[in-house]
């Protein structure tokens, strides 16, 4: 941390990744904003049929832009920590703006063809969840992707250091996630064989893949920020990748309980799965330790609470919330309700949310050479986001029992069962508008770090690069 | 190295093991009975509509943004897996109910979106198929059965006069969050003086 502005004269490359921050922070607003809008299309119904946009085209664009930020995130994340660790900079320097705004592109392409296209052109909107964007802009993205892991992988052969195993569990992570990719977009004439692949995309994605990166970016940051020896952190590192994807890929079989898929899966996924929350725990284990050994101040304090919060997230989010309904007993009246919604809207922010915002803060404060900005912002911002979720998450969990109930075990109809959900729906609702009130405390804060500029700094990194 | 050796060993281990599992999942001799969705089709005047223009149908309009298939989708609206049975197998009512929606529910006339006549009854054909499947179960014999209509009841706006309940939940559930937060944020204080 205090050798930043040293880095940053050694490493020119790091500053091309500030716009990808900023514009992850900005396109989570975005997403945050349709959520809220979504939420009140479920207090008065007709207004999904009454605004502008119906509700299918705000939860698409709900979960598209989220992946969107989600990549810039993980993308500006790694080449923002790769230079120090391979003990170089990134090989090719121009590729890192050139990917941002193809990226950018693909994202301002797939909200017009959702708003313009839906129903229209196939190649366009595809309309199945989470691979809502339509073929053109999937292998686009795949294009985009692939020359991402190419810069990495070119800037990782030319290595000043021996290979670390962050970096090779980051590489990983970011091939897994380009390679999972494909199976996703195999055209299929059966719903079963369909779905079966569609949750390989999704699953291996948020399962293994970013919860790779997840892990390897944690590590970094715990290695940058703290004096643990890196033998520690690295044999953690390894017990915990080993166990996620021991777990986690097999653990798949979860969401093939009900698709059309054999019996066997019942009893595949519901073991597998249930060792998940495992690795989860190490997690939160290893960094609780870490940071109790340390002994080297921790200046960046909303770095900090972001990592905690991140592996918390990981563990209660993902891994308990999971666990809550992912034994096929209890999934055969979970399945498609609230709580699935609930666990979602713990396990993505809780994790990858909190992870994205604490790299920005580790990286933002460097490049613009504000090393000792004001940290108030951030740790409300912070307090904000977790309270607003907390609200969300349990308001969705009293609705989603209630629905499992009443639906599920009694048998009512669907809409009279949401006619009764619409207090704890009210409830939701709060929990978003806090939670985006500290979004919004965020990215003011992030955009106002990356703005202010100490004018001698910034001038010796020009004349760097 | 050792490190490396045990993230390989977690990723090809399972790895390897999917190979069998997915072809057993597909390997009709193990397989669940379901339909072949080419031979499943639905006849409107002369034509004969097969489910897997239904499904392509199904996945341009974007029903999975509204409504669940096999469970898989979103939470808006009900699940359609089974809505053919429910509907009382009346592919003329189904396709009718695609077309003109129900915008009290939140539903659009998908026949503002562009949808023709012929991609409502593709849908049909689809929806009849995904019936047919074999789900192990879900979504529970008994539950959303009904006598062939769609679903009678009215949406409802928020009634803001009865809502105490969720007032003392959100009061109660912040009191705690507020607690978490307090004790953290003094913890350090303590530790910082």
């Amino acid at each position: 941390m205090t050798r930043g502005l040293e880095t940053m004269s050694e490493y020119p490359s790091k500053i091309k990744t500030r716009k990808y921050f900023i514009a992850a922070i900005l396109l989570f607003i975005v997403q945050m904003l349709l959520g809220l809008v979504m939420s009140v299309n479920f207090l008065a119904r007709d207004s999904s049929t009454n605004l502008p946009l119906t509700f299918d085209i705000l939860k698409a664009l709900h979960l598209n832009l989220m992946v969107l930020w989600l990549l810039l995130g993980f993308i500006g994340g790694l080449y923002y920590l790769l230079p120090v660790e391979t003990g170089r900079d990134i090989k090719h320097p121009r590729l890192i703006d050139m990917q941002f705004w193809f990226l950018l592109l693909i994202g301002i392409g797939i909200i017009i063809s959702e708003i313009f296209f839906t129903g229209r052109n196939w190649w366009l909107v595809e309309g199945r969840e989470y691979l809502e964007a339509g073929r053109v802009w999937d292998l686009l993205l795949t294009a985009g992707l692939l020359s991402v892991v190419y810069n990495v992988i070119a800037t990782i052969l030319e290595s000043k250091n021996k290979l670390s195993s962050p970096i090779l569990v980051l590489a990983a992570g970011a091939i897994g996630s380009i390679l999972m990719y494909v199976p996703g977009e195999i055209w299929f004439d059966s719903i079963v064989a369909a779905e079966y692949f569609r949750w390989w995309v999704v699953h291996y994605w948020v399962e293994a893949s970013f919860e790779l990166i997840a892990a390897g970016v944690i590590a970094l940051i715990l290695l940058a920020m703290t004096q643990v020896r890196r033998e520690i952190i690295e044999k953690y590192l390894a017990i915990e990748v080993a166990l996620i994807l021991l777990t986690g890929i097999i653990g798949q079989g979860h969401h093939y309980y009900w698709i059309g898929t054999p019996g066997v899966w019942i009893f595949l996924g519901g073991l597998f799965s249930a060792l998940q929350p495992v690795p989860l725990f190490l997690m939160v284990w290893s960094a609780y330790k870490d940071l109790k050994e340390n002994k080297k101040p921790i200046l960046n304090k909303v770095v900090l609470y972001m990592i905690i919060g991140a592996t918390i997230g990981n563990f209660v989010g993902a891994g308990l919330w999971g666990f809550l309904h992912t034994l096929p007993q209890i999934n055969f009246f979970t399945h498609g309700t609230q709580i699935t919604s609930s666990h979602a809207h713990f396990a993505t922010p809780g994790t990858y949310l909190l992870l994205v915002i604490g790299i920005a803060y580790l990286a933002i404060p460097e490049i613009s050479g504000k090393l000792n900005f004001s940290q108030y912002r951030g740790k409300i911002g912070f307090w904000l986001l977790v309270i607003g979720f907390l609200n969300m998450i349990i308001a969705l969990m009293i609705a989603g029992v209630i629905q499992v109930y009443q639906q599920r075990v009694e048998g009512l109809g669907f809409m009279s069962v949401q006619n009764t959900l619409l207090p704890y729906f009210g409830w939701r609702l709060i929990g978003g508008l806090i939670a985006f009130a500290g979004g919004l405390l965020i990215a003011y804060d992030l955009i106002l770090i990356s703005t202010i500029k100490v004018k001698v700094e910034r001038n010796n990194i020009n004349k760097e690069i | 190295m050792n490190n490396n050796r045990l993230i390989l060993i977690g990723l090809l281990i399972p790895a390897i093991l999917m190979i069998p599992f997915s072809i057993v999942s597909f390997y009709t001799d193990f397989a669940n009975r379901n339909p072949d969705p080419l031979s499943v089709t639905v006849d409107f005047g002369q034509n004969a509509y097969n489910a897997v223009e239904g499904k392509k149908a199904f996945e341009q309009y974007q029903c999975t943004g509204c409504h669940t298939i096999v469970g898989n989708g979103a939470y808006f609206a009900p699940d359609m897996t089974t809505v053919y049975k429910r509907i009382g197998e009346n592919d003329a009512a189904l396709s009718n109910f695609v077309l003109s929606g129900a915008p009290a529910k939140g539903m659009p006339p998908m026949r503002d979106r562009g949808m023709k006549e012929d991609d409502a009854y593709r849908i049909t054909a689809f929806l009849k198929y995904t019936n047919m499947l074999d789900t192990n179960g879900w979504p529970g014999a008994g539950s959303w059965e009904r006598d062939g209509n769609p679903d009678s009841t009215p949406a409802q706006n928020l009634d803001f006069s009865d809502i105490w309940q969720v007032v003392a939940g959100i009061v109660f559930i912040n009191i705690l969050i507020f607690a978490i937060l307090f004790a953290y944020e003094n913890k350090k204080n303590d530790e910082g003086a």
